[in-house]
């Protein structure tokens, strides 16, 4: 398999204040890895330095063989890189389709046709959105605004599709829904990065997973190794007490 | 009575119309980029010289300005030759080419002595592109400073802009050509065709901005810009090229009042910033974010100013700015309501 992105040595910080901590890891073509860890373990810089919008201290990230380093978001986008943001960066006052139509900006010379087929496609992987179309975003409950923001990235006919934190704030039910389309979107082939703090569902669907705390990556692996993993048990998967009875035990 | 009354209404709506250009001119660069841009005015003096220079058929001083800010921009790009030098050859030639196309068109114009409206065209294409160059250089270096950061760099921009005026034209007012002279009763009231002009020019402007934002992508992405900076860049927007996008067109609403202004009151080096100051009291009604309060306040402001000048002329500008206390203490009150 190809390595689709690089990440080598990265630090990041704000200031003084370090957010991630010389980590190294890397992401193959067709693959969907996950992030796990709990707030403030500097998910959201990660994602956010390789969006572009935050600059590394030190360290390389290479996507498809390409330094990232002097490349604006925009640049980014064009390359394949988009984010489904954690606090969704919707535009109030704007539909439903203006969202979804201005996640093909750096399409927008393809022609008419190609942008109706692509809003169909969306359509189709998120039917409620059709309903929704003429609406401001502004006015839609979180789940619908969440499926917005995933159907504004796919419109960028992402290479890397990176999702911070999908299930924040979202009914069980509509939890669902997004990682249904989700899983859709990796069983055709679709390349990720999943940061999330309910580790159960995130590891459920990704191939690899990484625990971050404090900037530093504590553990990783696949993620069936690490859902029996002890610690990640304890401190991620609600099975705290069960683990400290089985030391407790021996 | 009532002839007096409807003259000033007429002349209030007249004025209005023009300050209408200037808030709608501030809403825009405000939302867009969060610049409360006092220079906005000189634009509007800029506009009223360059139209003055081309009408007398005189090469005008904007086109230097112009040039030299091509000029700066190709100087401050130095740091990409290195780096990527097709894209800073292919960047240095378009200003090239901008540049000189520039030149062309003013020669092109002069030696064909176009009628007011032609040279109007070509004063809007020389001076709106300064509102570009003028966010490269002030704005586009520190996208993330804070309001009260741009404040002062726009009234720095104010005094340069007002400064270079002087040099290039000197203190003297320059008398410029109305659209059409003349003008036509209607009822008792005698009312110049430039008020016509002004009028169908501020519609024209307001519903061409309009139809760009609402019909285009590139208006979407305009107005994405504005309401979520963050997310506009997710969507791979150029939010730099927004800004510009934002101060061009704002240059050229503000140009155009200017030079429908001009031939009402002459145009002169420093006629800009009361304008600019009008139309920002009139923008605060809508709280530089809202189009329709902000025509109501410019409305408000323009027939303030003309019964104003009738009644008491020596307190005319006085009245005007003293309106910001209770548009101020009025937009507290509805901001506190909307909060709870």
């Amino acid at each position: 398999m190809t390595k689709l992105l690089e990440v080598a040595n990265l630090t990041v910080g704000y200031g003084e204040a370090i957010a991630i901590d010389d980590i190294s890891f890397s992401v193959a073509r067709g693959e969907f890895v996950t992030f796990i860890g709990p707030n403030g373990a500097g998910k959201t810089t990660l994602l956010n330095n390789l969006m572009g919008v935050l600059q590394q201290t030190s360290g390389t990230v290479t996507f498809a063989g390409e330094d990232l380093k002097m490349l604006k978001p925009e640049a980014r986008v064009a390359r394949g890189i988009v984010i489904v943001p954690e606090r969704r960066e919707l535009f109030p006052g704007l539909s439903v389709e203006d969202h979804l139509r201005l996640g093909a900006f750096l399409r927008r010379h393809q022609g008419r046709a190609k942008m109706a087929a692509a809003l169909e496609r969306i359509y189709a992987l998120l039917p409620k959105l059709k309903e929704r179309r003429k609406q401001l975003a502004g006015t839609l409950s979180g789940g619908e605004q969440q499926m917005v923001a995933v159907g504004r990235a796919l419109m960028a006919e992402p290479q890397l599709l990176m999702l911070d934190e999908p299930s924040t704030g979202l009914a069980p039910r509509i939890t669902e829904e997004i990682f249904e389309a989700i899983d859709r979107l990796k069983a055709a082939g679709m390349t990720g990065i999943l940061v999330e703090q309910n580790a159960n569902l995130a590891l459920s669907v990704a191939e690899r997973g990484f625990v971050l705390e404090v900037g530093n990556v504590v553990a990783s692996g696949e993620a069936e190794q690490l859902r029996q993993d002890p610690r990640v048990l304890a401190a991620y998967l609600g099975a705290g007490d069960r683990y400290r009875e089985a030391m407790t035990d021996t | 009575m009532t002839d007096t009354v409807l003259f000033l209404l007429v002349d209030g709506l007249t004025s209005g119309l023009v300050y209408a250009l200037l808030a709608l001119s501030l809403v825009l660069v405000f939302t867009v980029t969060r610049v409360v841009n006092i220079a906005q005015g000189e634009y509007v003096m800029l506009g009223a010289l360059t139209l003055a220079d081309l009408l007398q058929g005189r090469m005008p001083g904007t086109l230097y300005l112009l040039i030299g800010g091509l000029v700066l921009c190709v100087i401050l790009d130095a740091g990409r030759w290195r780096r990527d030098w097709r894209q800073a050859l292919l960047y240095a030639s378009g200003l090239v080419i901008a540049g000189v196309a520039a030149l062309a068109l003013t020669r092109g114009a002069l030696a064909l002595h176009l009628p007011v409206i032609g040279m109007m065209v070509v004063a809007l294409i020389l001076v709106a592109p300064l509102g570009a160059l003028i966010y490269r250089f002030t704005v586009h270096p520190i996208p993330n400073a804070t309001t009260i950061v741009f404040v002062i760099i726009s009234v720095g921009v104010s005094m340069s802009v007002q400064g270079l005026g002087l040099l290039i034209w000197g203190a003297n007012p320059y008398p410029v050509d109305p659209i059409a002279a003349g003008g036509v009763m209607m009822g008792p009231v005698f009312i110049p065709y430039q008020s016509f002009a002004i009028l169908i020019t501020a519609l024209l402007a307001m519903g061409g901005l309009y139809l760009f934002s609402e019909f285009t992508l590139v208006g979407k992405a305009l107005q994405a810009s504005a309401m979520n900076r963050l997310g506009a860049q997710f969507c791979g927007i150029p939010v730099n090229a927004a800004g510009a996008l934002a101060f061009l067109l704002a240059a050229a609403f503000s140009a155009v009042s200017g030079m429908l202004l001009a031939p009402l009151i002459t145009a002169n080096y420093e006629m800009g910033f009361m304008v600019g100051l009008k139309g920002f009291v009139g923008g605060a009604m809508g709280g530089l974010i809202d189009y329709p309060l902000s025509l109501v306040g410019v409305m408000i402001v323009g027939g303030l100013e003309s019964t104003s000048a009738y009644v008491a002329s020596a307190y005319r500008d006085v009245l005007v700015f003293s309106l910001l206390i209770p548009i101020l203490l009025w937009r507290n009150t509805r901001s506190r309501v909307e909060a709870r």
